[in-house]
């Protein structure tokens, strides 16, 4: 299969089954209750919430593995997979902050709480949002394409030793698979979504490499034209 | 590490220590940085009045002082580098590029322990004065002083040598610094503060921040000494 192809199924099935875990979400997945016996409705916003965040650190991690690549070949094509799966990780990052912040009004009563995985979420759309400030004020390519893998793959390192970090004192914030687990609807919806979202990162990536692809053969081409 | 590398490891480093005996614009700059920072402390805490006890925020306040300054200095041991050409001639004379970062590393450390040295003192003369002094003992806030600067200076003169190439330059390294140290300084204020508090709990939890800071210099450290030889010759 070719890979363009691939990634609009990609596309397509993670509409599909992202779509289909909101439905889930909703009509299927049994409310969480408190222990009081209160139904927690804010709680469905997890099904949304923890696929995007996980999806934004795994996608992350291609920015630190094809700076390495960068670094070890200077290949140009190295540096542009590793800036598009980083604009996919900012696309990601910023979907987790706002649902985050939602939730906290709702459930805390707070827009904002320095909460551990709150500050480390903070500091990694800092570092996201770096990577692209850094990127563009430099001038040379391949110089720019080097500051970007280094500064790239030291975040990456960063991202974890703050979310760790941050845990060492007590957090509110909930921690979904230790506290006792989820009931098997729940967990289907959540997994439901959870690959969904993947495939659209996947497929978001694929599409937006595709994209630069055929930028640059127009660029190739209009020299040679002679324009 | 051969004799060579020793010897120009300590060439580089001798270079920097000259230069700023005789023009001292780092130790100067970074100095009177740290006292302005705590004129503006003392009217932070004005309006907080003598019922304040400073040892709560102290820890935070000079490493508030101390990661700016620090970015300060960072600045200041790269600009004359490059302004000067004298980069470019590191990187002709053949130096292996990981003994360029050990030498600038050690150099920007020690100007940033010196200043640390100098200015820790004067917080404490002008904001501890009358009150509760240390309650752990000194050589506590001298360790986590080395600790978080090794981090400090490691990750800083690889994002320097950065930033001096940036059409931004000083924001930029504090774009980058920053968010990179946050574990850094997060370790580095939890054992300040443990020191500072003094007790049996408080050292189990000085000990415990300071394995994060063993842990995160030893790692980011060692990420920017394997990134260097890249990015000082892209």
């Amino acid at each position: 299969m070719k890979r363009g192809y691939l990634a609009e199924v990609m596309l397509v099935l993670g509409a599909v089954l992202t779509t289909a875990a909101f439905l889930m979400t909703f009509f299927w997945a049994p409310p969480s209750v408190y222990p009081d016996g209160r139904v927690d409705f804010a709680q469905k916003i997890f099904y949304f919430h923890v696929p995007v965040a996980e999806a934004s650190f795994l996608v992350f991690f291609f920015t630190a593995f094809y700076g390495v690549r960068f670094l070890m070949t200077k290949r140009k094509e190295f540096d542009v997979k590793a800036r598009i799966a980083t604009e996919v990780t900012l696309f990601f990052v910023l979907l987790t902050m706002a649902t985050g912040i939602l939730w906290t009004r709702v459930e805390w009563n707070v827009w904002w709480q320095w909460e551990p995985r709150l500050t480390t979420y903070f500091i990694m759309t800092l570092l996201v949002i770096g990577y692209f400030v850094l990127r563009n004020s430099v001038e040379d390519e391949e110089r720019r394409a080097t500051y970007a893998a280094a500064f790239g793959i030291l975040a990456f390192i960063d991202a974890p030793i703050s979310f760790f970090i941050t845990r060492v004192v007590q957090s509110t914030h909930p921690v979904v698979f230790k506290s006792g687990g989820l009931e098997p609807p729940m967990l289907v919806t959540f997994i439901v979504g959870q690959i969904g979202m993947l495939m659209l990162g996947y497929a978001f990536y694929q599409l937006r490499l595709k994209e630069e692809e055929l930028k640059e053969r127009l660029e190739a081409l209009k020299i040679g034209l002679g324009g | 590490m051969g004799s060579l590398s020793w010897r120009q490891f300590k060439a580089i480093l001798r270079k920097d220590i000259v230069m700023e005996l005789r023009t001292r614009e780092m130790l100067t700059s970074m100095g009177l940085y740290a006292i302005l920072t705590m004129v503006v402390y003392q009217i932070a805490l004005v309006e907080a009045g003598e019922g304040l006890d400073v040892r709560l925020v102290m820890p935070g306040l000079i490493w508030v002082a101390f990661i700016f300054m620090s970015m300060l200095g960072l600045n200041r041991s790269f600009v004359h580098e490059k302004d000067q050409g004298c980069l470019d001639a590191l990187l002709l004379a053949p130096i292996d590029r990981p003994v360029i970062f050990l030498a600038k590393f050690a150099g920007n450390l020690l100007f940033l322990l010196v200043v640390e040295a100098l200015t820790l003192p004067v917080f404490a003369f002008l904001f501890l004065q009358g009150r509760a002094g240390f309650g752990g003992p000194l050589w506590m806030v001298a360790l986590v002083l080395v600790g978080a600067s090794i981090g400090i200076s490691g990750i800083g003169t690889l994002l320097a040598t950065i930033s001096v190439n940036t059409t931004g330059k000083d924001i930029m390294l504090a774009v980058l610094f920053v968010p990179l140290q946050y574990p850094l300084l997060r370790a580095a204020v939890g054992a300040t503060f443990a020191a500072v508090i003094g007790g049996p709990d408080a050292t189990a939890s000085f000990w415990n921040w300071m394995g994060w800071i063993a842990g995160f210099d030893i790692i980011m450290v060692l990420a920017a000494f394997g990134l260097y030889e890249f990015v000082i010759e892209a």
